[in-house]
């Protein structure tokens, strides 16, 4: 139970896959409770994925209810092992900076609404939530993390983007 | 490297677009050993701008490097400033306010960008990024504005929002204002 340090990029497991969990055991507890406390010490951060803190599993955690765009619409403390996206609607652009790419934002699409099953941690069952807004943005952000994907992999525009038709003929 | 040790230039190089101006510009930075710090390179109108911060290991010169530049300039009728940065002028001050981003578009006339940006620059606005188009017809040309820019502390988004009102209704044009603050996961 520790604060971990962020890796950042280039280190090579962030663009790695993270292996599925076989089931919870006190490695996980250990590793959920990680990534709660580095994601309680970084200021502002609403989420952190394993491979974040040098661990190739596919376990993350957001927690968007203590920030100014989730406060309002938020499922609390998510502790997600082997998260999957069931479906996903809509479309919004955000800003996105990143822990392990430090200095840099970079606008992102992102689905506004996602449903997610995943096995919670803090209960030991499989759960499905439906997720918007910031927390659906949130986790679709640390889920990428789990597929070796940085927002740098997703930027739309590396500027404000307004580009001259191209022309058919 | 510890910035100390590096010495900076700002670097522009404007000409008629055409295949090759990067990469010739940048061949004589690589073979002086020069690093690109950030750069920006558009395409506006019919002409290639570049503009560059470069930094070389010291002992440099301002002379070494037009040296160098020059020739690959020439021979592709380009532009070419380049100016010595002062110890610490190439950090990038970091400024804590939201970000907006204020899109501006209507009829063509004079003075569309001077008295949006004037107004911003009277409550102390900081423009981050700025690109304009002339878009629409001969008959009917349209002018598009896109900036980006940092609120102080003691300016909310909605102030913004009011400060250009009178304007778009003096102008006849469209203004809006979107926060692109950051957010940090």
């Amino acid at each position: 139970m520790a604060v971990q340090p962020i890796l950042k990029y280039p280190h090579p497991l962030l663009k790695k896959m993270a292996h599925r969990v076989d089931g919870l055991d006190a490695a996980i507890h250990a590793l959920v409770q990680d990534l709660l406390d580095t994601m309680q010490a970084g200021p502002g951060s609403v989420g952190v994925a394993a491979p974040q803190i040098g661990v190739g599993l596919r376990v993350c955690v957001v927690d968007v209810s203590n920030s100014r765009h989730g406060k309002d619409n938020n499922h609390g403390q998510l502790c997600m092992v082997n998260p999957e996206i069931i479906s996903r609607s809509g479309n919004a652009v955000m800003r996105e900076g990143c822990m392990s790419v430090p200095d840099y934002t970079g606008d992102v699409e992102r689905a506004t609404e996602i449903t997610v099953r995943f096995l919670d941690s803090e209960t030991g069952q499989e759960r499905e939530i439906v997720a918007s807004g910031f927390e659906a943005v949130a986790i679709q952000h640390e889920m990428d993390h789990l597929d070796g994907l940085l927002f740098l992999d997703r930027v739309i525009s590396v500027s404000t983007g307004l580009f001259r038709r191209k022309q058919y003929r | 490297m510890p910035h100390r040790e590096l010495t900076h230039y700002a670097v522009s190089v404007v000409g008629a677009d055409r295949p090759g101006i990067v990469a010739g510009v940048t061949e004589a930075l690589y073979k002086l050993g020069c690093n690109i710090a950030d750069s920006s390179c558009a395409m506006l109108a019919g002409e290639f701008a570049m503009i560059l911060i470069v930094s070389h290991k010291k002992p440099f010169t301002k002379a070494n490097l037009i040296e160098e530049l020059k020739p690959v300039c020439e021979q592709m009728a380009m532009t070419l400033s380049v100016r010595h940065l002062p110890q610490g002028e190439e950090d990038r001050k970091e400024t804590p306010g939201e970000i907006c981003q204020i899109t501006v578009y209507g009829a063509d006339q004079p003075g569309i960008v001077y008295r949006v940006t004037n107004t911003l620059a009277a409550r102390q606005i900081n423009i981050m990024d700025l690109q304009t188009k002339l878009a629409g017809t001969e008959q009917e040309p349209v002018y598009i504005m896109l900036l980006e820019a940092v609120l102080p502390d003691d300016c909310a988004p909605e102030t913004v929002e009011q400060l250009l009102n009178g304007l778009k209704q003096e102008l006849q044009v469209e203004i809006s204002v979107r926060i692109v603050t950051p957010v940090e996961l």
